[in-house]
């Protein structure tokens, strides 16, 4: 082969190879988000394909503390313009609404919770509004960090903190039923 | 330090989640000392955490999705980069690249595309020459049938070639420079009759197509539309 195709083979294939390096330790978690925003497999496929291809294209640009931010505000970006074309409703809409009004934690739960297992967990969260879903996956299982969320969901690390304690008083409520319509 | 006069509520997501200062946590903690209410309340917090910790289900087949796009990736720029050995692909880059009118914004957009990834990849020539009859070689080895370049002059320097791939077809990129922008001439063998260079813009890209004498020429650069113009004159002007 000539010098130069060879030369220009090897760059695109380094490219794509520091692409991997650059992606691999998040791909799990990207796949992750994925699932907890689409909510289908054949769409969370997609959606993860989909941003792989994006960062790919501009992960050269990437100058920000976290690859891990940024490759899961692409996943959620790209959620969420399928979302739109599928639901037409704009997680946006309801926002404001989810972070209105505070939402005291139904407790003592400590022990019911421990009663549940996987499938309950994951029924729970699937009832939950988007945006509530997102923030307990991002904090619960992937462990970001408050600055991390606020960079992934584009909002002040102050509406991490107040959507985080709402999501989960939520999925307590979700789980064990409300304390408080008990007698 | 103060403690809570009520109870912490955000800062006990805070604590848990290792957000708070140290000066913070003291606070919390010092409220939780002397707060049942807020240690059980704690306690769901962790309870809820490692919940949601035994229920994160491992994604093996994400790491498959990524190797399979950057597979892909390197798959694409290989074929473009290793079809100047196939004979069958190169006699198809002869056959004149119809272009139907309904067809035309679309290699519009993929001509500028092709020169964009082009100088992405930082791979805009793969023979570097000044010398028209040297870059007709190495094409003609590579894609046979080839249209010669003209020489450069008048403003625009001769930089080199490439092969690329146009509306599926293997085709030679004739790259010239003026001033500091680098210009992609496509240009194969057409029945097509005559036509006069008509730049138009997409994007941030100068496009510009024209024929001549059974050559059919695509022009992409980020020059403005007059450079574009000069070009093709220049290069109707020298060929022989």
């Amino acid at each position: 082969m000539d010098s130069g195709v060879a030369e220009s083979l090897r760059g695109v294939n380094d490219d794509s190879r520091e692409f991997e390096r650059f992606a691999r330790p998040h791909a799990a978690a990207a796949l992750r988000l994925a699932r907890t925003l689409v909510r289908n497999e054949a769409d969370a496929q997609d959606v993860l394909q989909d941003s792989f291809l994006r960062a790919f294209r501009h992960f050269r640009g990437f100058s920000g503390e976290s690859p891990r931010a940024w490759l899961l505000s692409i996943v959620r970006n790209v959620s969420f313009t399928l979302w739109r074309k599928r639901e037409r409703d704009d997680p946006g809409d309801v926002e404001a609404a989810l972070d209105s009004e505070p939402d005291p934690l139904p407790s003592p739960e400590a022990r019911l919770l421990e009663t549940c297992d996987a499938a309950q967990v994951h029924a729970a969260l699937d009832r939950l509004p988007s945006l509530h879903r997102e923030v307990l996956v991002l904090r619960e299982m992937e462990d970001c960090s408050y600055r991390e969320i606020a960079s992934i969901l584009g909002v002040p690390i102050g509406t991490v903190m107040s959507r985080l304690s709402r999501a989960r008083a939520q999925l307590v409520r979700e789980l064990v039923g409300d304390p408080r319509s008990k007698n | 330090m103060d403690s809570f006069n009520e109870h912490p509520r955000g800062a006990l997501h805070a604590y848990l989640d290792e957000e708070l200062s140290l000066e913070g946590s003291l606070a919390v903690e010092e409220h939780l000392a002397g707060c049942e209410a807020c240690r059980r309340e704690l306690e769901t917090l962790r309870a809820l955490r490692r919940l949601l910790q035994s229920a994160k289900a491992p994604a093996p087949e994400a790491e498959a999705a990524l190797t399979r796009v950057t597979g892909s990736v390197r798959a694409r720029r290989r074929r473009v980069l290793a079809v100047g050995g196939i004979a069958a692909m190169a006699a198809a880059a002869l056959v004149t690249l119809v272009v139907v009118s309904g067809h035309t914004g679309g290699i519009v957009r993929e001509v500028a595309a092709v020169h964009a990834r082009a100088l992405d990849a930082g791979s805009a020539v793969e023979i570097a020459s000044d010398d028209p009859a040297a870059i007709e070689r190495w094409l003609s080895a590579r894609l046979p049938g080839s249209v010669p370049p003209a020489a450069g002059g008048e403003g625009f320097a001769l930089r080199g070639a490439r092969l690329d791939s146009l509306d599926g077809r293997p085709v030679a990129a004739v790259v010239y420079q003026v001033r500091s922008h680098l210009v992609d001439v496509f240009a194969w063998r057409s029945t097509e009759a005559d036509s006069e260079p008509r730049p138009s813009v997409t994007g941030r890209w100068t496009v510009c197509r024209w024929s001549h004498r059974g050559v059919a020429y695509w022009m992409v650069s980020d020059a403005g539309q007059e450079d574009l113009k000069a070009l093709a004159a220049l290069i109707k002007e020298r060929r022989t």
